[in-house]
C-alpha cells in the first residue's frame, strides 16, 4: 500500500491540475485505499474475488507506467471499414481522429481539470478517479449523426507489464443525435490490471449503439464499467463480444430517466482455459412505458467460467415498464462453471418483466445427426456453438459491423 | 453390400436387438416391418454408428468391419439415414449445412470440392425435383418446418448426397398423401443398380410406391419371416400377431 501512495504522488505531480482537481483525486484514491480492491465477500463481486484474482495473476501492481508513448501499430486498424478513432495507447490518448465528421458538430475536450468526476459506486470507480491520466469527453451536436462509425482502440505494447491503467471517456449525445461506438482492445502486453470507466448520456430522440470486442487471446485483467443515462425515447443498444481476456468484468448501469426510452444489452462470452468474465447489469426503469431487453450467451469450455448478474429495477413510477432477460449457457465439459443470478426489484403493478436462464452441454442427439452427414465430431460441435451463438449476434442493428463481430467469431455464411 | 450376421445390440442392459441376420445386395430394395418396440430403429441406429449401444456380431459392409467405422466415416463410404425424427438445429442455415456435408464426403472421396455457385445450381435443381420451395433452404435447419417439410428435407439430402446405402427409418409417418408421393418419387429416382435401400416402415402404405424386392418382419430383436413384396400385403390384413 505504501508503494501505491507513492505511485499516486508521482501520477498527481506529473500532471498539471488545480488544487481542487488535486483534492478531489485524493478523496477518491483515499476512498480506494480504505476498501482495496472488491473481494468475494462483496455480494456484487461475490462470484469474482477482483483482490484474489489481482493477486494471484499481478505481482507488485504499479499504479503508474513510464513507458514513453510508442507509435502505434496501423496494421491493427479494422481494414476496409471507415470509421473515426480514438486510440489509448498503454492508457494515454496518442490519437484522435474524426475526419470523417463536420468538426462543428462533434466537440472534443481532453483538459483534465474539465473532467467529470464520476459518482464512486465501488473503489475501482474511485480508483479511475484518482487516477485517470489521460480523458476525452465526445460531445455529438443537436440533430447530427455521425456519418462512420466511431472505434475506440484500447492498444497495448509488450513492454506493459504489472502495470494498473485508468482510462476514461465521456460521451454526451445531444438530442436527436446518433453515434456508433465499437470498443476495441489490442492487448499485446501481459498481467495488467485496465480499469475502464464510461460515461454516455444520451437525450431525447438520441440513438447509442455500443459493441464492444475483446476478441484477442491475453492475460490482462479488466474491469470495463458503463454508466448509461437515457433521455425521453432514446435508445441504447449494447453488445458485448467477450472471450479475449484472462478475466474481464463488464458492468453496465443503464438507467431509463424517461419516458419511451428503451435499453438493450446482448452479448456472448465465449471461454477457454481458466479464463473468468462476468457480465453484470443494472437496469433502472425510473420512467413510465420504459423497456429494457437482456440476451447473454455463454460457451465455456476447459477450465472456463462464466458469469452473467442481470437486475432489473422498476421504480414505483415507472408504469408499464417491460424488461425482459434471458441467459443461456453451454458448459462443454464438467470442470467449467456458469453462476447466474437473475434479480427483479420491482416498485410499480403495471409491469410486464421476466427471465430465464439454461444451461447444459451440447445435444448429443444433434451431434449425431450432422455426424451421419459426413461432418466430423468437431465440425459438428463447431457448427452448433455457432449457431448458438449466433442468436445473440443476430440482434446487432447494424449490418456492416454484424458482419465484422460475424468474422470475427468464424461464423460464415 | 451389407452383410448382418447376429447382430446382438444392447442399450441400458436391455437387449433390443437378439441375433439379427440380415443380407442386401447392390440394387437391392429392402423393407423391414414390424411392431412399434421390435428394434427397428435400434437397427438404423447401429447401422448408422450411434453411440450407447452394446453390441456383437458381426456387419461388413463394402467388404469392411463396419463397427470399426467412425459415423461420420460410414457417411463417407455412402450410408445415409434419413431420421425419423430429423433435428432442428438453431442457429445452422440449411444451405450451409447441406454444403459442408456435401464437401465433408467429396473431401473423404478424394473428390474436387462444390464452390458456392456450383452448389446451389445442383440443390436447386435436386429441390425442385422434390417439388421442395427453395426458400426453405435458407432458414435454420428443420427449425419450425412442418412434419413434411422435416421428411423433404431429409430426402432432398439424400439425393444431393447420393449415397450406396441409404436407410430409410419411417420416413412414411407423418406424411400426407401428396408428399408421400413426392418423397417415392425422390427415392425411386435414386434407385440404380448400384445403390440400395433399406426401408423401415410401420405400415404397407409407402411400399405401393417404393415397390421392395424383399420384405423381413422383424418381431423382438429378430427377423421372423422374409418374402417378396407379397408379404407387405399379407401383413396388412393378417397383422403381426400370427407371427409373434
Amino acid at each position: 500500500m505504501e508503494q501505491l501512495k507513492i505511485d499516486f504522488n508521482k501520477v498527481i505531480e506529473s500532471l498539471k491540475l488545480s488544487s481542487e482537481n488535486i483534492n478531489t483525486r485524493k478523496k477518491n484514491f483515499n476512498q480506494f485505499i480504505e476498501n482495496g480492491f472488491p473481494n468475494k465477500r462483496v455480494e456484487d463481486w461475490k462470484f469474482s474475488d477482483l483482490n484474489q484474482i489481482i493477486s494471484s495473476n499481478i505481482e507488485n501492481l504499479r499504479l503508474h507506467s513510464n513507458l514513453e508513448l510508442n507509435k502505434v501499430d496501423e496494421t491493427i486498424f479494422v481494414s476496409k471499414f471507415a470509421h473515426n478513432k480514438i486510440i489509448f495507447l498503454n492508457g494515454i490518448i496518442s490519437n484522435i481522429d474524426f475526419s470523417q465528421e463536420d468538426e462543428t458538430k462533434v466537440l472534443l475536450t481532453r483538459d483534465l481539470n474539465q473532467n467529470e468526476f464520476f459518482k464512486e459506486s465501488n473503489p475501482l470507480i474511485s480508483l479511475n478517479n484518482a487516477l485517470n491520466v489521460s480523458y476525452v469527453k465526445v460531445t455529438v451536436k443537436e440533430n447530427y449523426s455521425l456519418n462512420k462509425p466511431l472505434i475506440i482502440y484500447n492498444i497495448t505494447t509488450k513492454d506493459l507489464k504489472s502495470t494498473a491503467l485508468n482510462l476514461k471517456t465521456n460521451i454526451v449525445l445531444e438530442k436527436n443525435s446518433s453515434l456508433k461506438l465499437i470498443n476495441l482492445f489490442d492487448d499485446n502486453s501481459e498481467n495488467n490490471f485496465i480499469n475502464i470507466v464510461q460515461n454516455f448520456d444520451i437525450a431525447q430522440d438520441a440513438i447509442l449503439k455500443n459493441y464492444k470486442i475483446d476478441n484477442k487471446k491475453n492475460s490482462n485483467i479488466k474491469y470495463c464499467y458503463n454508466n448509461i443515462n437515457l433521455g425521453k425515447n432514446s435508445i441504447s443498444e449494447n453488445f458485448i463480444f467477450s472471450t479475449g481476456s484472462k478475466f474481464i468484468k463488464n458492468e453496465i448501469n443503464c438507467n431509463l430517466n424517461n419516458e419511451y426510452s428503451s435499453a438493450f444489452i446482448n452479448g456472448i462470452i465465449n471461454l477457454t482455459n481458466s479464463q473468468h468474465h462476468e457480465i453484470k447489469t443494472n437496469i433502472n426503469h425510473l420512467a413510465e412505458n420504459t423497456k429494457s431487453y437482456q440476451l447473454i450467451k455463454s460457451v465455456l469450455n476447459d477450465n472456463a467460467k462464466g458469469i452473467y448478474q442481470g437486475k432489473i429495477y422498476v421504480d414505483s413510477k415507472a408504469q408499464k415498464t417491460n424488461g425482459y432477460q434471458l441467459s443461456k449457457a453451454l458448459l462443454l465439459n464438467e470442470n467449467t462453471e456458469f453462476d447466474g443470478k437473475p434479480e427483479l426489484e420491482i416498485y410499480a403493478d403495471d409491469v410486464k418483466c421476466s427471465h430465464g436462464a439454461t444451461s447444459g452441454n451440447l445435444d448429443e442427439d444433434a451431434i449425431f445427426y450432422l455426424m451421419s452427414r459426413g461432418l466430423s465430431n468437431q465440425q459438428s460441435k463447431e457448427l452448433l456453438i455457432n449457431g448458438f451463438l449466433l442468436d445473440a449476434v443476430e440482434k446487432i442493428t447494424d449490418e456492416e459491423i454484424k458482419d465484422l463481430i460475424k468474422k470475427m467469431i468464424g461464423i460464415t455464411e | 453390400m451389407l452383410k448382418v450376421k447376429g447382430l446382438k445390440a444392447k442399450i441400458d442392459n436391455k437387449e433390443i436387438l437378439k441375433g439379427l441376420n440380415l443380407e442386401i445386395k447392390p440394387g437391392e430394395v429392402h423393407a423391414i416391418m414390424g411392431p412399434n418396440g421390435s428394434g427397428k430403429s435400434t437397427l438404423s441406429n447401429v447401422l448408422s454408428g450411434k453411440k450407447g449401444y452394446t453390441i456383437s456380431g458381426d456387419i461388413t459392409y463394402l467388404n469392411e468391419n463396419l463397427l470399426e467405422l467412425e459415423i461420420e466415416e460410414r457417411a463417407h463410404k455412402g450410408i445415409f439415414l434419413a431420421f425419423q425424427y430429423p433435428l432442428e438445429i438453431p442457429g445452422v442455415n440449411t444451405n450451409i449445412f447441406l454444403k459442408t456435408s456435401l464437401n465433408a464426403i467429396k473431401k473423404a472421396k478424394g473428390e474436387k470440392e462444390l464452390d458456392a455457385i456450383e452448389f446451389l445450381k445442383l440443390v436447386k435443381q435436386k429441390a425442385s425435383e422434390l417439388k421442395f420451395d427453395e426458400k426453405i433452404l435458407s432458414r435454420q435447419l428443420n427449425v419450425g418446418f412442418s412434419g413434411g417439410e422435416k421428411k423433404k428435407n431429409e430426402i432432398l439430402q439424400m439425393s444431393i448426397l447420393n449415397p450406396k446405402l441409404s436407410i430409410l427409418d419411417e420416413t412414411d409417418s407423418g406424411l400426407d398423401i401428396d408428399a408421400l408421393k413426392i418423397v417415392s418419387e425422390g427415392v425411386n429416382a435414386l434407385r440404380n443398380k448400384e445403390s440400395s435401400f433399406l426401408i423401415i416402415t410401420h405400415y404397407q402404405r409407402l411400399l405401393e410406391y417404393i415397390k421392395p424386392d424383399f420384405v423381413h418382419v422383424l418381431i423382438n430383436g429378430q427377423i421372423v419371416k422374409s418374402g417378396g413384396s407379397e408379404l407387405a400385403l399379407e401383413l396388412e390384413s393378417k397383422g403381426y400377431e400370427s407371427l409373434r
